[in-house]
């Protein structure tokens, strides 16, 4: 037996999972298995998108977590021995994906941000290491070779007209010793930053909740949102986590990325690699944010700020 | 009474890395440190003590010379320290670590709650958690920001994308932590001091019995290399439009 598995907890990411999981799938000669959670209506819609079949995982008690299903997909796997397992790296996910990874005895390479199947058919996965400031090729000696993903590391799928594929029901999980008690979900106060063209990073260089709002001004005349550094949204509580930029909270891509107060330690650094082009306005001149930037200001961001804010007004880009 | 073990990592410091001009990794002249997040760990295993009644056992898995972390570990607090070690432990994959932390948790400790990181600063894999538990046969949960104990029963706030999962357990269980659960204490002399006189296990790789093969090999490592022009300016209000200029020309505002 063999196969390439995916999983994920939101279609988002499945459609991400899909398209490397077919690539990799269509290289060794083999099918696409997607497990999914319950049967809305996707099960067809992921066929479409290039699953070979569908594995419907059977709805649980209000009070079970994700974590109750790592059993049920741990015997599968033990029975049809597929060649790779990708997990989508939602928190959950990864919590999960190290359980299974544990029953099965093999290896997991966690947050892959690269995959390509190498000359002796091995799976190559790549990964950050030390916060950032370095990458891991790993392979896995042993079946199936299992990764978690970030979200939006590949492109979703694509749609494919007239596709047919196997639907199959999951066995129902044993009851877990977890049982959630509540579950409260976040409002989304801001856009996606990921969708932004320009960020505006605050980081513990401010002083006060309040003085986020200068901040706001300058991304808003930047027609972009603004993001944080980790101690913002966990350590003092000022902006919600969906804001927060690094290794451990979300990748952004923008045309412009701004560093107010922040140090740039490389946790951070690692969530705004890839933008276009990065400023930094610290008052330490060996903060390390200046070797990540390509423009920096040197000095008191209460004293910077207003004087940007009033040049950006004078040349006409305040609305 | 309960039992608590916080497991944790003496890692490189990653802010010491460098990139060689060749692009490899640089650790000529790293420093290490216990890492972050199992600060958190062992704090949050002596307020449970603290608060509850008990005892903290801190272990770790690394090569001889992570013995540099045993005193500073026992300075947080925990009343005594495993340190298991051997040559071949300083480059584990985090299935090795974890089959070796439960057979020797499993065999000789007393726990009723185990506290790991969320994630190591080295790796961040953030395996090692959920697979120790799982070796053990105990529940784990897993990035924990609040923590209560009522009746044997864990009663964990723990996040996850769309926000929180308040989650309960029966001991004996695992969590893993985040850094926002509470703040480490920094120890002062007097808890040096009193460190050197708690006692350590010490486990070599004769002591024990498992198969550690790795799973994962690594092929290749290199610097991610950050190339970025590095101009800085000034903060008096010339200096401001100049970099205004400078973003214009760049295309970045427009
Ligand atoms: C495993 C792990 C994962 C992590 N993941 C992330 C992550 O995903 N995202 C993240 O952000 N962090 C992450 N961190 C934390 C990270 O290591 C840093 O601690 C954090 O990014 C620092 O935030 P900061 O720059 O806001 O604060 P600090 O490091 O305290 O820097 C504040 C800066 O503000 C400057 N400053 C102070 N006052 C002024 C002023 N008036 N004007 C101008 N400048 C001023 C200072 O010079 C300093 O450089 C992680 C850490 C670990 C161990
Ligand atoms: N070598 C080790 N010895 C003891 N505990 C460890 C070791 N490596 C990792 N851990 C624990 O497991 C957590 C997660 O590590 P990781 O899976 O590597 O991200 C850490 O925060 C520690 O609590």
């Amino acid at each position: 037996m063999s196969g390439v598995w995916i999983f994920a907890e939101n279609r988002e990411q499945s459609l991400e999972l899909l398209n490397i999981g077919g690539e990799l799938a269509s290289q060794i000669g083999t099918k696409l298995v997607n497990i999914i959670l319950g049967d809305n209506g996707q099960a067809q819609d992921y066929i479409d998108y290039g699953a070979d079949e569908v594995w419907l995982l059977p709805a649980l008690g209000p009070d079970q977590t994700l974590l109750a299903y790592a059993p049920v997909i741990a015997d599968e796997a033990k029975q049809e021995d597929p060649d790779i397992f990708l997990v989508a790296g939602t928190l959950r996910g990864k919590e999960l994906a190290a359980i299974i990874a544990s029953s099965l005895d093999t290896g997991l390479a966690s947050d892959c941000t690269f995959l390509k199947l190498g000359a002796d058919n091995k799976l190559e996965m790549e990964r950050l290491i030390f916060g950032g400031a370095g990458i891991q090729k790993v392979v896995c000696s042993t079946r199936p070779q299992m990764a978690t993903i970030p979200a939006r590391t590949f492109e979703p799928a694509e749609m494919k007209a007239g596709r047919e594929g196997i639907k199959r029901e999951l066995p129902t999980p044993p009851l877990s010793p977890l049982k959630l008690l509540a579950r409260q979900n976040r409002v989304r106060e801001s856009g996606d930053i990921r969708e932004a063209q320009a960020v505006v990073a605050v980081g513990r260089g401010i002083e006060k909740k309040e003085d986020i709002d200068m901040i706001r001004e300058l991304a808003d005349i930047l027609g972009g949102e603004i993001g944080c550094t980790r101690p913002i949204t966990e350590e003092k509580h000022w902006l919600p986590e969906d804001l927060c930029i690094g290794i451990s909270a979300l990748e952004v891509k923008p045309q412009l990325y701004i560093g107010i107060g922040v140090s740039g330690q490389i946790q951070h650094v690692a969530g705004f690699r890839d933008a276009r082009i990065v400023c930094a306005i610290n008052k330490d001149e060996n903060a390390p944010i200046f070797e990540a930037s390509d423009y920096g200001i040197v000095g008191d961001l209460y004293e910077v700020i207003p004087r940007l804010l009033a040049e950006l007004k004078k040349s006409g880009r305040a609305n | 009474m309960i039992n608590i073990v916080s497991c944790f990592k003496w890692v490189i410091d990653e802010a010491y890395v460098r990139a060689t001009s060749s692009g490899q990794i640089d650790l000529e002249s790293v420093d290490y440190k216990i890492s972050d997040y199992d600060r958190n760990a062992i704090e949050e295993a002596v307020i449970i003590k603290e608060k509850y009644g008990g005892d903290v056992t801190a272990v770790t898995v690394g090569s001889p010379e992570a013995s540099k972390s045993i005193k500073n570990a026992l300075s947080r607090g925990p009343d005594r320290a495993y340190f298991i070690n051997d040559t071949s432990f300083a480059d584990l994959e985090p299935s090795q670590t974890a089959a070796i932390l439960a057979d020797v948790i499993g065999a000789q400790i007393k726990y009723d709650l185990i506290i790991c990181g969320e994630g190591s600063s080295d790796l961040y894999a953030r395996q090692i958690g959920p697979r120790l538990a799982h070796k053990l046969g105990i529940p784990c949960i897993c990035f924990v920001q609040k923590l209560e104990i009522k009746d044997n029963q864990i009663i964990a706030e723990r996040r996850v994308e769309a926000g929180i999962e308040i989650i309960t357990v029966p001991m004996p269980a695992l969590v893993t932590v985040l850094s926002d659960i509470n703040s480490p204490r920094v120890p002062g002399l007097k808890d040096t001091l009193a460190a050197s006189k708690k006692p350590v296990v010490n486990i070599g790789k004769q002591d024990l019995s498992g198969n550690y093969d790795p799973k994962l090999e690594t092929r290749e490592t290199r610097a991610a290399s950050l190339k970025r022009s590095c101009v800085k300016f000034g903060s008096e209000a010339q200096d401001v439009s100049g970099f205004v200029q400078a973003l214009l020309k760049a295309g970045a505002i427009r």
